[in-house]
């Protein structure tokens, strides 16, 4: 499988826009959207985790041709907190509760949006790795902590959608 | 960090701004394959823990993705 790019990445954006999908780039795939110069293997999407909101999802990732079966259908509907997605024209992971953010309203209310891309504040993608605490990701995060603080000060905003 | 460290990175964050956006994400995917987690086609977990779990559990170390 080709490695993700910009036309899937699109692809997702519009499909989930066309559906009304709740859901934020999370991860480093977010912060690569933000400008973090990186590289990554996965693209990562925190999910609203509502059932209308699952369902909604289930239609838009048909659409974009990943194959599922009814029972992995209902799990996405139900919003099982971690979901791997291989099945489709693309790797995706679906993350409905990442470790480090309360509640999808927070960081919805904090999100960054980029030629529609809908993307989570930096600082929510630092907590979320911070809370996870894996050995990946401990000689990215300050590096990305940096980042961050490049990012905040040519923003000029805290909350700038 | 160190200065020199410090002002490398402040040099390639400028650069990155200045590409656009479709360069910047054409260029920052790329695809190895992670043995294990590479081989099953769906994998759900109830819990972030059970994920966390089974990734200690059954990935290789060298992936880096247990915890500290």
């Amino acid at each position: 499988m080709p490695a993700f790019d910009y036309k899937q990445a699109a692809d997702i954006r519009n499909a989930l826009k066309r559906h009304g999908v709740r859901h934020l780039f999370i991860g480093k795939s977010g912060a690569v959207l933000l400008g973090f110069p990186d590289t990554t293997q996965d693209a990562d999407l925190f999910v609203d985790k509502d059932q209308a909101n699952g369902r909604a999802l289930v239609v838009a990732l048909a659409e974009l041709g990943f194959r599922l079966t009814p029972d992995q259908a209902g799990e996405i509907e139900r919003g099982k907190d971690f979901i791997q997605l291989k099945n489709g024209p693309f790797d995706l992971d679906l993350v409905f509760a990442p470790d480090g953010i309360e509640r999808f309203a927070d960081a919805w209310e904090r999100r960054v949006e980029i030629e529609g891309f809908l993307v989570c504040h930096p600082d929510d993608i630092i907590l979320s790795k911070e809370a996870a605490n894996r050995e990946k990701d401990r000689e990215s995060l300050p590096r990305l902590r940096a980042f961050r603080d490049y990012w905040k000060q040519h923003q000029g905003k805290d909350n700038p959608h | 960090m160190t200065d020199s460290t410090s002002r490398e990175w402040l040099e390639e964050f400028e650069a990155a701004a200045q590409r656009p956006l479709k360069t910047r994400l054409d260029y920052s995917f790329i695809k190895t394959y992670k043995p294990v987690m590479d081989d099953a086609e769906f994998r759900s977990f109830e819990t972030m823990e059970d994920y966390r779990r089974w990734c200690e559990e059954e990935l290789p170390r060298w992936l880096g993705y247990a915890r500290l």
